[in-house]
Protein backbone atom coordinates (compact mmCIF):
# COMPACT_ATOMS: atom_id res chain seq x y z
CA UNK A 1 0.00 0.00 0.00
CA UNK A 2 1.48 3.34 -0.97
CA UNK A 3 1.67 6.18 1.51
CA UNK A 4 -0.80 8.16 -0.54
CA UNK A 5 -3.41 5.45 -0.23
CA UNK A 6 -2.93 5.38 3.52
CA UNK A 7 -3.19 9.08 4.09
CA UNK A 8 -5.58 10.27 1.45
CA UNK A 9 -9.09 10.61 2.69
CA UNK A 10 -10.76 7.88 0.73
CA UNK A 11 -14.05 8.54 2.47
CA UNK A 12 -14.27 12.18 1.61
CA UNK A 13 -17.48 13.52 0.20
CA UNK A 14 -17.33 16.34 -2.26
CA UNK A 15 -19.18 19.66 -2.34
CA UNK A 16 -19.22 20.64 1.27
CA UNK A 17 -20.07 24.26 1.84
CA UNK A 18 -21.11 25.28 5.32
CA UNK A 19 -19.11 24.21 8.32
CA UNK A 20 -20.12 23.96 11.87
CA UNK A 21 -19.13 21.40 14.40
CA UNK A 22 -22.12 19.16 13.84
CA UNK A 23 -21.95 19.10 10.08
CA UNK A 24 -18.24 18.45 10.38
CA UNK A 25 -18.72 15.63 12.85
CA UNK A 26 -21.64 14.13 10.99
CA UNK A 27 -19.44 13.68 7.94
CA UNK A 28 -16.68 11.88 9.79
CA UNK A 29 -17.19 8.18 9.13
CA UNK A 30 -16.30 7.30 12.71
CA UNK A 31 -19.29 9.30 13.98
CA UNK A 32 -21.59 8.40 11.11
CA UNK A 33 -23.97 6.23 13.13
CA UNK A 34 -24.47 8.70 15.94
CA UNK A 35 -27.68 10.60 16.51
CA UNK A 36 -27.91 14.22 17.54
CA UNK A 37 -27.79 13.52 21.26
CA UNK A 38 -24.92 11.12 20.87
CA UNK A 39 -22.98 13.63 18.81
CA UNK A 40 -23.45 16.12 21.62
CA UNK A 41 -21.89 13.63 24.03
CA UNK A 42 -18.97 13.25 21.64
CA UNK A 43 -18.67 16.99 21.25
CA UNK A 44 -18.15 17.25 24.99
CA UNK A 45 -15.02 15.12 24.85
CA UNK A 46 -13.46 16.66 21.75
CA UNK A 47 -10.62 19.11 22.21
CA UNK A 48 -10.63 22.16 19.98
CA UNK A 49 -7.11 23.28 19.12
CA UNK A 50 -5.93 26.24 17.10
CA UNK A 51 -2.76 26.22 15.05
CA UNK A 52 -0.87 29.00 13.32
CA UNK A 53 0.51 28.66 9.82
CA UNK A 54 3.43 26.19 9.72
CA UNK A 55 2.84 25.07 13.27
CA UNK A 56 3.52 21.38 13.85
CA UNK A 57 0.48 19.37 14.95
CA UNK A 58 2.46 16.20 15.48
CA UNK A 59 5.79 14.85 14.35
CA UNK A 60 6.68 11.57 12.75
CA UNK A 61 7.94 8.99 15.29
CA UNK A 62 6.41 10.78 18.26
CA UNK A 63 3.90 8.70 20.19
CA UNK A 64 0.37 9.47 19.11
CA UNK A 65 -2.83 8.97 21.09
CA UNK A 66 -5.58 10.15 18.81
CA UNK A 67 -7.03 11.60 15.66
CA UNK A 68 -7.68 15.14 14.50
CA UNK A 69 -10.58 16.46 12.48
CA UNK A 70 -10.08 19.65 10.49
CA UNK A 71 -12.83 22.05 11.47
CA UNK A 72 -11.43 24.65 9.14
CA UNK A 73 -8.03 25.21 7.62
CA UNK A 74 -5.51 23.12 5.74
CA UNK A 75 -3.03 20.55 6.96
CA UNK A 76 0.04 19.10 5.27
CA UNK A 77 0.84 15.47 5.91
CA UNK A 78 4.53 14.89 5.29
CA UNK A 79 7.11 12.15 5.80
CA UNK A 80 10.83 11.97 6.20
CA UNK A 81 13.44 14.53 7.08
CA UNK A 82 12.95 16.41 3.86
CA UNK A 83 9.23 16.70 4.66
CA UNK A 84 8.00 15.03 1.51
CA UNK A 85 4.41 16.10 1.05
CA UNK A 86 2.00 13.19 0.99
CA UNK A 87 -1.31 14.97 0.94
CA UNK A 88 -2.95 18.30 1.69
CA UNK A 89 -6.05 17.90 3.84
CA UNK A 90 -8.75 20.51 4.32
CA UNK A 91 -12.10 21.18 5.98
CA UNK A 92 -13.87 18.05 7.15
CA UNK A 93 -10.89 15.79 6.59
CA UNK A 94 -9.39 13.82 9.40
CA UNK A 95 -6.06 12.20 10.09
CA UNK A 96 -4.22 10.14 12.68
CA UNK A 97 -7.18 7.83 13.37
CA UNK A 98 -4.88 4.80 13.55
CA UNK A 99 -3.47 6.17 16.79
CA UNK A 100 -6.89 5.80 18.36
CA UNK A 101 -6.46 2.05 18.32
CA UNK A 102 -2.75 1.53 18.00
CA UNK A 103 -1.06 4.01 20.26
CA UNK A 104 2.31 3.74 18.62
CA UNK A 105 4.55 6.16 16.84
CA UNK A 106 3.11 8.51 14.25
CA UNK A 107 3.96 7.36 10.73
CA UNK A 108 3.94 10.89 9.31
CA UNK A 109 4.08 14.50 10.44
CA UNK A 110 1.14 16.88 10.33
CA UNK A 111 1.77 20.59 9.84
CA UNK A 112 -0.79 23.37 9.61
CA UNK A 113 -0.68 24.97 6.18
CA UNK A 114 -2.68 28.00 7.26
CA UNK A 115 -4.57 29.18 10.34
CA UNK A 116 -6.27 25.95 11.31
CA UNK A 117 -8.76 24.84 13.87
CA UNK A 118 -8.80 21.15 14.71
CA UNK A 119 -10.98 18.90 16.79
CA UNK A 120 -8.92 16.33 18.63
CA UNK A 121 -10.39 12.95 19.56
CA UNK A 122 -8.13 10.93 21.79
CA UNK A 123 -7.76 7.40 23.05
CA UNK A 124 -8.22 8.13 26.77
CA UNK A 125 -11.47 9.95 26.02
CA UNK A 126 -12.60 7.10 23.78
CA UNK A 127 -11.90 4.69 26.63
CA UNK A 128 -13.92 6.86 29.01
CA UNK A 129 -16.74 7.02 26.51
CA UNK A 130 -16.72 3.24 26.11
CA UNK A 131 -16.96 2.93 29.87
CA UNK A 132 -19.67 5.48 30.56
CA UNK A 133 -21.58 5.25 27.31
CA UNK A 134 -20.87 1.90 25.66
CA UNK A 135 -23.56 2.42 23.05
CA UNK A 136 -21.78 5.38 21.56
CA UNK A 137 -18.41 3.76 22.13
CA UNK A 138 -19.47 0.64 20.24
CA UNK A 139 -20.80 2.60 17.31
CA UNK A 140 -17.56 4.50 17.05
CA UNK A 141 -15.43 1.42 17.50
CA UNK A 142 -17.39 -0.43 14.83
CA UNK A 143 -16.94 2.36 12.31
CA UNK A 144 -13.31 2.61 13.22
CA UNK A 145 -12.75 -1.11 12.60
CA UNK A 146 -14.72 -0.84 9.40
CA UNK A 147 -12.50 1.95 8.23
CA UNK A 148 -9.40 0.02 9.04
CA UNK A 149 -10.78 -3.12 7.42
CA UNK A 150 -11.51 -1.07 4.32
CA UNK A 151 -7.97 0.23 4.33
CA UNK A 152 -6.72 -3.32 4.74
CA UNK A 153 -8.88 -4.47 1.82
CA UNK A 154 -7.60 -1.70 -0.39
CA UNK A 155 -4.09 -2.49 0.70
CA UNK A 156 -4.53 -6.18 -0.05
CA UNK A 157 -5.92 -5.42 -3.49
CA UNK A 158 -3.05 -3.10 -4.22
CA UNK A 159 -0.63 -5.64 -2.87
CA UNK A 160 -2.10 -8.28 -5.17
CA UNK A 161 -1.87 -6.01 -8.20
CA UNK A 162 1.69 -5.14 -7.38
CA UNK A 163 2.59 -8.80 -6.95
CA UNK A 164 1.00 -9.62 -10.29
CA UNK A 165 2.94 -6.82 -11.92
CA UNK A 166 6.09 -7.96 -10.24
CA UNK A 167 5.53 -11.46 -11.57
CA UNK A 168 5.02 -10.12 -15.07
CA UNK A 169 8.14 -8.01 -14.80
CA UNK A 170 10.12 -10.90 -13.41
CA UNK A 171 9.08 -13.23 -16.24
CA UNK A 172 9.84 -10.46 -18.73
CA UNK A 173 13.25 -10.07 -17.19
CA UNK A 174 13.84 -13.79 -17.43
CA UNK A 175 12.84 -13.91 -21.09
CA UNK A 176 15.11 -10.94 -21.69
CA UNK A 177 17.98 -12.77 -19.97
CA UNK A 178 17.24 -15.88 -21.99
CA UNK A 179 17.17 -13.77 -25.14
CA UNK A 180 20.59 -12.35 -24.24
CA UNK A 181 22.00 -15.80 -23.64
CA UNK A 182 20.69 -17.06 -26.94
CA UNK B 1 25.79 46.52 30.43
CA UNK B 2 22.16 47.37 30.01
CA UNK B 3 21.32 43.79 29.11
CA UNK B 4 22.96 42.45 32.27
CA UNK B 5 20.98 44.92 34.34
CA UNK B 6 17.70 43.98 32.74
CA UNK B 7 18.61 40.34 33.06
CA UNK B 8 19.40 40.80 36.72
CA UNK B 9 16.11 42.62 37.13
CA UNK B 10 14.31 39.77 35.45
CA UNK B 11 15.87 37.21 37.77
CA UNK B 12 14.98 39.31 40.80
CA UNK B 13 11.42 39.62 39.58
CA UNK B 14 11.10 35.89 38.96
CA UNK B 15 12.54 35.08 42.38
CA UNK B 16 10.21 37.61 43.99
CA UNK B 17 7.25 36.10 42.18
CA UNK B 18 8.26 32.62 43.29
CA UNK B 19 8.63 33.76 46.89
CA UNK B 20 5.23 35.42 46.69
CA UNK B 21 3.65 32.25 45.33
CA UNK B 22 5.27 30.10 48.01
CA UNK B 23 4.22 32.54 50.70
CA UNK B 24 0.68 32.62 49.38
CA UNK B 25 0.53 28.83 49.23
CA UNK B 26 1.80 28.48 52.79
CA UNK B 27 -0.56 31.19 53.97
CA UNK B 28 -3.58 29.41 52.55
CA UNK B 29 -2.33 25.92 53.24
CA UNK B 30 -5.31 24.93 55.36
CA UNK B 31 -7.51 25.78 52.39
CA UNK B 32 -5.23 23.79 50.14
CA UNK B 33 -5.60 20.82 52.48
CA UNK B 34 -9.37 21.12 52.18
CA UNK B 35 -9.11 21.25 48.42
CA UNK B 36 -6.74 18.30 48.26
CA UNK B 37 -8.95 16.19 50.51
CA UNK B 38 -11.99 17.10 48.42
CA UNK B 39 -10.17 16.30 45.20
CA UNK B 40 -9.04 12.94 46.57
CA UNK B 41 -12.56 12.06 47.69
CA UNK B 42 -14.02 13.11 44.34
CA UNK B 43 -11.36 11.08 42.59
CA UNK B 44 -12.16 8.02 44.69
CA UNK B 45 -15.88 8.42 44.00
CA UNK B 46 -15.44 8.98 40.27
CA UNK B 47 -15.85 5.32 39.19
CA UNK B 48 -19.21 5.19 40.97
CA UNK B 49 -20.41 8.22 39.06
CA UNK B 50 -19.12 6.71 35.82
CA UNK B 51 -20.90 3.46 36.60
CA UNK B 52 -24.18 5.28 37.18
CA UNK B 53 -23.64 7.15 33.94
CA UNK B 54 -23.16 3.80 32.25
CA UNK B 55 -26.52 2.81 33.73
CA UNK B 56 -28.05 5.73 31.88
CA UNK B 57 -28.06 8.58 34.37
CA UNK B 58 -26.74 12.01 33.57
CA UNK B 59 -23.59 13.07 35.36
CA UNK B 60 -25.56 15.46 37.56
CA UNK B 61 -28.13 12.89 38.63
CA UNK B 62 -25.37 10.37 39.17
CA UNK B 63 -23.59 12.80 41.48
CA UNK B 64 -26.79 13.61 43.36
CA UNK B 65 -27.55 9.91 43.79
CA UNK B 66 -24.08 9.24 45.15
CA UNK B 67 -24.50 12.08 47.62
CA UNK B 68 -27.88 10.82 48.74
CA UNK B 69 -26.40 7.35 49.28
CA UNK B 70 -23.40 8.73 51.13
CA UNK B 71 -25.67 10.92 53.22
CA UNK B 72 -27.68 7.84 54.11
CA UNK B 73 -24.58 5.93 55.12
CA UNK B 74 -23.24 8.79 57.21
CA UNK B 75 -26.62 9.34 58.83
CA UNK B 76 -27.15 5.70 59.74
CA UNK B 77 -23.57 5.50 60.92
CA UNK B 78 -24.15 8.37 63.29
CA UNK B 79 -27.55 7.07 64.23
CA UNK B 80 -26.06 3.79 65.39
CA UNK B 81 -22.72 5.05 66.54
CA UNK B 82 -23.66 8.24 68.36
CA UNK B 83 -25.06 6.42 71.41
CA UNK B 84 -21.86 4.38 71.55
CA UNK B 85 -19.71 7.38 70.75
CA UNK B 86 -21.32 9.66 73.28
CA UNK B 87 -20.94 6.95 75.87
CA UNK B 88 -17.29 6.62 74.94
CA UNK B 89 -16.74 10.34 75.00
CA UNK B 90 -18.49 10.69 78.33
CA UNK B 91 -16.44 7.95 79.92
CA UNK B 92 -13.34 9.26 78.22
CA UNK B 93 -13.98 12.63 79.76
CA UNK B 94 -14.58 11.13 83.13
CA UNK B 95 -11.51 9.01 82.78
CA UNK B 96 -9.37 11.89 81.64
CA UNK B 97 -9.68 13.70 84.92
CA UNK B 98 -8.31 10.79 86.88
CA UNK B 99 -4.70 10.28 87.75
CA UNK B 100 -4.46 6.98 85.98
CA UNK B 101 -5.38 8.58 82.74
CA UNK B 102 -2.72 11.18 83.06
CA UNK B 103 -0.36 8.30 83.63
CA UNK B 104 -1.86 6.60 80.61
CA UNK B 105 -1.23 9.53 78.34
CA UNK B 106 2.30 9.94 79.61
CA UNK B 107 2.90 6.33 78.82
CA UNK B 108 1.25 6.51 75.44
CA UNK B 109 3.20 9.61 74.63
CA UNK B 110 6.40 7.99 75.70
CA UNK B 111 5.60 4.96 73.65
CA UNK B 112 4.67 6.92 70.57
CA UNK B 113 7.81 8.97 70.88
CA UNK B 114 9.80 5.79 71.15
CA UNK B 115 8.05 4.15 68.24
CA UNK B 116 8.11 7.17 65.99
CA UNK B 117 11.54 8.65 66.51
CA UNK B 118 10.77 11.74 64.49
CA UNK B 119 8.40 12.91 67.20
CA UNK B 120 11.03 12.71 69.90
CA UNK B 121 11.80 16.39 70.04
CA UNK B 122 8.20 17.44 69.98
CA UNK B 123 5.91 17.82 72.89
CA UNK B 124 2.89 15.84 71.91
CA UNK B 125 0.61 17.15 74.60
CA UNK B 126 -1.75 14.34 73.81
CA UNK B 127 -3.68 14.65 77.00
CA UNK B 128 -4.27 18.37 76.73
CA UNK B 129 -5.25 18.05 73.10
CA UNK B 130 -7.56 15.17 73.81
CA UNK B 131 -9.10 16.89 76.77
CA UNK B 132 -9.72 20.01 74.79
CA UNK B 133 -11.22 18.10 71.90
CA UNK B 134 -13.40 16.04 74.17
CA UNK B 135 -14.62 19.02 76.10
CA UNK B 136 -15.61 20.61 72.84
CA UNK B 137 -17.31 17.45 71.68
CA UNK B 138 -19.17 17.02 74.89
CA UNK B 139 -20.78 20.40 74.74
CA UNK B 140 -24.00 20.94 72.93
CA UNK B 141 -24.18 20.61 69.18
CA UNK B 142 -24.45 24.34 68.77
CA UNK B 143 -21.45 24.95 70.94
CA UNK B 144 -19.47 22.43 68.93
CA UNK B 145 -20.28 24.25 65.75
CA UNK B 146 -19.27 27.58 67.24
CA UNK B 147 -16.13 26.31 68.93
CA UNK B 148 -14.86 24.33 66.03
CA UNK B 149 -15.26 26.79 63.21
CA UNK B 150 -12.53 25.12 61.17
CA UNK B 151 -14.24 21.77 61.60
CA UNK B 152 -17.53 23.38 60.71
CA UNK B 153 -16.16 24.90 57.55
CA UNK B 154 -14.54 21.67 56.47
CA UNK B 155 -17.70 19.73 57.23
CA UNK B 156 -19.59 22.11 54.97
CA UNK B 157 -16.93 22.93 52.41
CA UNK B 158 -15.62 19.44 51.71
CA UNK B 159 -18.94 17.88 50.63
CA UNK B 160 -19.69 21.03 48.67
CA UNK B 161 -16.35 20.90 46.86
CA UNK B 162 -16.58 17.14 46.35
CA UNK B 163 -19.99 17.53 44.78
CA UNK B 164 -18.86 20.00 42.16
CA UNK B 165 -15.55 18.28 41.53
CA UNK B 166 -17.40 15.04 40.96
CA UNK B 167 -20.01 16.65 38.73
CA UNK B 168 -17.81 19.00 36.72
CA UNK B 169 -14.35 17.52 37.22
CA UNK B 170 -14.12 16.18 33.71
CA UNK B 171 -14.99 19.53 32.15
CA UNK B 172 -12.57 21.29 34.49
CA UNK B 173 -9.85 18.90 33.43
CA UNK B 174 -10.67 19.51 29.78
CA UNK B 175 -10.50 23.27 30.26
CA UNK B 176 -7.18 23.00 32.06
CA UNK B 177 -5.79 20.79 29.32
CA UNK B 178 -6.98 23.26 26.70
CA UNK B 179 -4.61 25.83 28.21
CA UNK B 180 -1.58 23.67 27.44
CA UNK B 181 0.39 24.88 24.39
CA UNK B 182 0.06 22.82 21.22
CA UNK B 183 3.58 21.47 21.48
CA UNK B 184 2.91 19.76 24.81
CA UNK B 185 -0.77 19.14 24.44
CA UNK B 186 -0.85 15.54 23.29
CA UNK B 187 1.90 14.62 25.69
CA UNK B 188 -0.03 16.16 28.59
CA UNK B 189 -3.17 14.29 27.65
CA UNK B 190 -1.30 11.03 27.48
CA UNK B 191 0.46 11.75 30.74
CA UNK B 192 -2.79 12.47 32.57
CA UNK B 193 -4.28 9.26 31.26
CA UNK B 194 -1.33 7.16 32.39
CA UNK B 195 -1.31 8.82 35.81
CA UNK B 196 -5.01 8.21 36.11
CA UNK B 197 -4.54 4.50 35.52
CA UNK B 198 -1.70 4.25 38.02
CA UNK B 199 -3.01 6.54 40.73
CA UNK B 200 -6.67 5.67 40.44
CA UNK B 201 -6.00 2.06 41.34
CA UNK B 202 -3.58 3.03 44.06
CA UNK B 203 -5.70 5.67 45.82
CA UNK B 204 -8.96 3.76 45.57
CA UNK B 205 -7.19 0.67 46.81
CA UNK B 206 -5.84 2.56 49.81
CA UNK B 207 -9.26 3.94 50.59
CA UNK B 208 -11.02 0.58 50.39
CA UNK B 209 -8.23 -1.07 52.37
CA UNK B 210 -8.47 1.52 55.14
CA UNK B 211 -12.24 1.18 55.31
CA UNK B 212 -12.06 -2.61 55.58
CA UNK B 213 -9.36 -2.50 58.26
CA UNK B 214 -11.28 0.13 60.21
CA UNK B 215 -14.47 -1.92 60.15
CA UNK B 216 -12.61 -5.10 61.11
CA UNK B 217 -10.87 -3.32 63.98
CA UNK B 218 -14.10 -1.82 65.29
CA UNK B 219 -15.75 -5.25 65.12
CA UNK B 220 -12.89 -7.06 66.83
CA UNK B 221 -12.55 -4.49 69.60
CA UNK B 222 -16.29 -4.49 70.13
CA UNK B 223 -16.30 -8.27 70.53
CA UNK B 224 -13.36 -8.05 72.94
CA UNK B 225 -15.21 -5.36 74.86
CA UNK B 226 -12.42 -2.84 74.61
CA UNK B 227 -13.47 0.67 75.64
CA UNK B 228 -13.47 3.41 72.97
CA UNK B 229 -13.61 0.71 70.34
CA UNK B 230 -15.11 3.02 67.70
CA UNK B 231 -12.45 5.70 68.08
CA UNK B 232 -9.60 3.20 68.14
CA UNK B 233 -11.04 1.37 65.14
CA UNK B 234 -11.29 4.56 63.10
CA UNK B 235 -7.75 5.46 64.09
CA UNK B 236 -6.48 2.00 63.15
CA UNK B 237 -8.17 2.23 59.75
CA UNK B 238 -6.72 5.64 59.00
CA UNK B 239 -3.29 4.77 60.34
CA UNK B 240 -3.21 1.68 58.16
CA UNK B 241 -2.51 3.95 55.19
CA UNK B 242 0.93 4.60 56.64
CA UNK B 243 3.19 1.65 55.89
CA UNK B 244 5.24 -0.02 58.64
CA UNK B 245 4.27 2.27 61.53
CA UNK B 246 0.57 2.52 60.74
CA UNK B 247 -0.72 -0.99 61.43
CA UNK B 248 1.46 -1.13 64.51
CA UNK B 249 0.25 2.12 66.03
CA UNK B 250 -3.40 1.04 65.86
CA UNK B 251 -2.58 -2.06 67.86
CA UNK B 252 -0.47 -0.09 70.32
CA UNK B 253 -3.24 2.36 71.09
CA UNK B 254 -5.68 -0.50 71.63
CA UNK B 255 -3.29 -2.38 73.92
CA UNK B 256 -2.59 0.66 76.03
CA UNK B 257 -6.27 1.36 76.32
CA UNK B 258 -6.83 -2.17 77.60
CA UNK B 259 -3.89 -1.87 79.97
CA UNK B 260 -5.12 1.32 81.53
CA UNK B 261 -8.69 0.25 81.80
CA UNK B 262 -7.32 -2.39 84.16
CA UNK B 263 -7.46 -5.15 81.63
CA UNK B 264 -5.73 -8.40 82.36
CA UNK B 265 -2.71 -9.68 80.53
CA UNK B 266 -4.97 -12.14 78.85
CA UNK B 267 -7.11 -9.35 77.41
CA UNK B 268 -4.02 -7.62 76.11
CA UNK B 269 -3.02 -10.86 74.47
CA UNK B 270 -6.42 -11.16 72.83
CA UNK B 271 -6.29 -7.62 71.50
CA UNK B 272 -2.79 -8.16 70.16
CA UNK B 273 -3.94 -11.40 68.60
CA UNK B 274 -6.95 -9.66 67.06
CA UNK B 275 -4.73 -7.04 65.43
CA UNK B 276 -2.37 -9.75 64.28
CA UNK B 277 -5.25 -11.56 62.61
CA UNK B 278 -6.51 -8.33 61.06
CA UNK B 279 -3.06 -7.66 59.67
CA UNK B 280 -2.93 -11.21 58.36
CA UNK B 281 -6.30 -10.78 56.66
CA UNK B 282 -5.11 -7.45 55.31
CA UNK B 283 -1.90 -8.86 53.89
CA UNK B 284 -3.21 -12.14 52.59
CA UNK B 285 -6.73 -11.28 51.47
CA UNK B 286 -7.49 -7.58 51.27
CA UNK B 287 -4.31 -6.08 49.89
CA UNK B 288 -3.79 -8.54 47.03
CA UNK B 289 -7.40 -7.95 46.02
CA UNK B 290 -7.79 -4.20 46.32
CA UNK B 291 -4.27 -2.88 46.05
CA UNK B 292 -3.89 -4.03 42.47
CA UNK B 293 -1.46 -1.27 41.74
CA UNK B 294 0.94 -0.36 44.44
CA UNK B 295 3.41 2.44 44.14
CA UNK B 296 6.74 1.17 45.33
CA UNK B 297 8.25 3.65 47.72
CA UNK B 298 11.49 3.16 49.55
CA UNK B 299 11.06 3.00 53.36
CA UNK B 300 13.32 6.03 53.66
CA UNK B 301 11.12 7.95 51.24
CA UNK B 302 8.09 7.00 53.29
CA UNK B 303 9.66 8.16 56.55
CA UNK B 304 10.72 11.50 55.13
CA UNK B 305 7.38 11.98 53.44
CA UNK B 306 5.67 11.46 56.81
CA UNK B 307 8.03 13.90 58.54
CA UNK B 308 7.45 16.57 55.91
CA UNK B 309 3.70 15.98 55.90
CA UNK B 310 3.64 16.30 59.69
CA UNK B 311 5.70 19.49 59.63
CA UNK B 312 3.42 21.22 57.20
CA UNK B 313 -0.03 19.89 57.89
CA UNK B 314 0.10 18.11 61.23
CA UNK B 315 -1.70 14.82 61.78
CA UNK B 316 -3.65 15.00 58.51
CA UNK B 317 -0.42 15.75 56.71
CA UNK B 318 1.13 12.58 58.11
CA UNK B 319 -1.84 10.53 56.95
CA UNK B 320 -1.86 11.87 53.40
CA UNK B 321 1.93 12.02 53.15
CA UNK B 322 2.38 8.54 51.71
CA UNK B 323 -0.32 8.78 49.03
CA UNK B 324 1.03 12.23 48.15
CA UNK B 325 4.55 10.86 47.83
CA UNK B 326 3.11 8.14 45.59
CA UNK B 327 1.38 10.74 43.43
CA UNK B 328 4.60 12.75 43.12
CA UNK B 329 6.61 9.68 42.23
CA UNK B 330 4.22 8.46 39.55
CA UNK B 331 3.92 11.97 38.11
CA UNK B 332 7.67 12.46 37.97
CA UNK B 333 8.33 9.10 36.34
CA UNK B 334 5.56 9.44 33.79
CA UNK B 335 6.46 13.04 33.00
CA UNK B 336 10.08 12.07 32.46
CA UNK B 337 9.18 9.11 30.24
CA UNK B 338 6.74 11.17 28.17
CA UNK B 339 9.21 14.00 27.76
CA UNK B 340 11.78 11.52 26.50
CA UNK B 341 9.41 9.86 24.12
CA UNK B 342 8.41 13.23 22.71
CA UNK B 343 12.07 14.16 22.33
CA UNK B 344 11.78 17.11 24.66
CA UNK B 345 14.82 16.11 26.66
Amino acid sequence: MSDEALWANIFKQKNVVKENMFTVLKRIPVFQDLGYKELRAVERILHRRHYKRDEVIFRENEPGVGMYIIEHGKVHITVGRENKLLVLLSNGDFFGEMALILSGKRTASAIAHEETSLLGFFQPDLFNLMETNPKIGNKIMFRLSQMIAERLRLGTLENRQLKARLNVLQSELETLKKGKKD
Amino acid sequence: METTVSRFLKIVLVVAALVAVVWLLSAIRSTIVLLVISALLAYILDPFASYLEFKGLSRTSATILIFLALGGVVFSLFYFLIPALSHEIASLQKGLDGKTTSQLFDNIEGFIKETIPLLKGQDLNLQADMQKGIQNLAESLFAILVNLVPLFTSVIIIPFAVFFLLKDGRDMKKHLVSLVPNRYFEMTLNLLHKMDIQLGGYLRGQFVDSTIIGVLAIGALWILDVPYFVLIGIFAGLANMIPYVGPFSGAVVAIFTVLFSHGSGQEVLYVALAFLIIQLIDNVLVQPLVLARSVDLHPLTIIFAIIIGGQFFGMIGMLVAVPTAGIIKVTAIEAYNSARRFNLI
